[in-house]
């Protein structure tokens, strides 16, 4: 299932800096950054590989036909900074989870995750950290 | 039994003599935070209601252009000859696409940054980095001896240390022409120098890095100089990288790295 998210989140974005989404290259340049997408499927694999980590999920499209998403996110190194684990993610492999980010400009299912829901409703999001610099 | 006596009153001599080798410097020994602009995102985990924000330490993401006691006077970005500031333009306008970073390539010296660890020996300092590309090392000789003359140009050079009183200076040369010193385009040629200087402020490391390069630059660029907070995050060994987003990108806009 894929939706489009509020108005407050495309409003989130638009005033947050670009780089919540890491970049590794520049995300305007291959993410539609004015639209926040959320889909929800089965995880079917996760990459811990650099630059990013790499999720794949089966969605039901808009006609009932299952679409293969590949979300990316910061890499490795960062996750591990923050505590989390390719495990953390792995365990969900065959169950339901919702990823919502921003999706890429060629309108190919791949995007960039900023949020997963879990199974088990744990909420991991990406957000803007306070840079003393 | 004389032979016995003679070998421990010996090492009874050099034993306070190694540890005084050892004391005469500062130790940098340790492991230190990245110095590297990461993602600038901290991590909100909602785990039944009860919410938590996790932050990474990015003090060191940029150089610190204010007072760093012990930093020399340094320039935001480097001066290249005229003849080549066509070229540098061009890397920056496309460097998304170019940029060998960006591609899994090798950083190389000073872009890497400085070290995730290190370990200070006797007669060698030994640098550990960790890097998307992979997990680089470099054995530095603090022993007096030269430059090899028979290394082979590498991404992280051939490097000899020496103490500047409190100040650990490495030199390092020899270095392959295809890394670029910083994300704006700044190619080199192979006659690149940098020199790195290293000291402790308080329990903080202080990084500064110098490029010489009287091929493409009309002087040494003195970077500014990183503060870098000691860590308590080990190292461990990087993922392969995978670049699949090069066929991506739709126009030419910046990445906001290193």
């Amino acid at each position: 299932m894929r939706q489009r998210i509020s108005v407050w989140a495309v409003a989130f974005l638009l005033l947050s800096p670009a780089s919540l989404v890491w970049a590794h290259h520049s995300p305007s340049a291959i993410f539609d950054m004015s639209t926040r997408i959320s889909v929800t499927g089965t995880l079917t694999k996760i990459d811990w590989i650099n630059p990013h980590i790499v999720l794949a999920m089966d969605a039901k499209g808009d006609g009932g036909t299952i679409e293969h998403w590949t979300f990316e996110s910061n890499p490795p190194s960062w996750y591990r900074s923050v505590g989390l684990a390719r495990a953390d993610f792995a365990k969900a492999i065959g169950q339901t989870i919702t990823v919502e980010g921003v999706r890429a400009r060629d309108r190919t299912p791949f995007g960039y995750m900023q949020k997963i829901v879990l199974p088990d409703g744990t909420s991991l999001e990406l957000i803007n950290s306070a840079d003393p610099k | 039994m004389l032979k016995r006596r003679l070998t421990s009153f010996a090492c009874a001599a050099l034993l306070p003599a190694i540890a005084l080798a050892q004391q005469a410097h500062p130790d940098l020994s340790g492991v230190w935070s990245y110095a590297i602009d990461r993602a600038p995102a901290a991590l909100k985990k909602d785990v039944n209601g009860v919410v938590t924000i996790q932050k990474i330490d990015q003090s060191a993401r940029h150089g610190d252009a204010t007072s760093v006691a012990g930093a020399l006077p340094s320039t935001p970005r480097p001066s290249y000859k005229p003849e080549h500031l066509a070229k540098v333009k061009d890397l920056f306008d496309h460097e998304s696409k170019v940029d060998p970073v960006f591609y899994c390539g090798r950083p190389g010296v000073p872009r890497i940054g400085s070290p995730r660890k290190i370990v200070q020996l006797l007669n060698e300092t030994i640098f550990f980095y960790e890097d998307i590309s992979g997990d680089p090392y470099r054995i530095i000789p603090t022993d007096g001896r030269a430059h090899r003359a028979n290394a082979n140009p590498s991404h992280y050079g051939d490097s000899v240390g020496r103490w500047e009183g409190r100040v650990f200076v490495v030199d390092a040369r020899n270095f392959v022409d295809d890394t670029w010193f910083g994300e704006d385009g700044y190619f080199h040629s192979p006659e690149m120098r940098v020199i790195e200087r290293l000291w402790m402020v308080g329990e903080n490391l202080v990084w500064q890095a110098t490029v010489e390069d009287p091929v493409v630059l009309t002087a040494p660029w003195v970077m500014p100089p990183r503060l870098i907070r000691p860590s308590k995050e080990s190292l461990e060994e990087s993922p392969k990288c995978v670049e699949t987003d090069g066929h991506k990108l739709l126009n030419d806009d910046h990445h906001l790295q290193r």
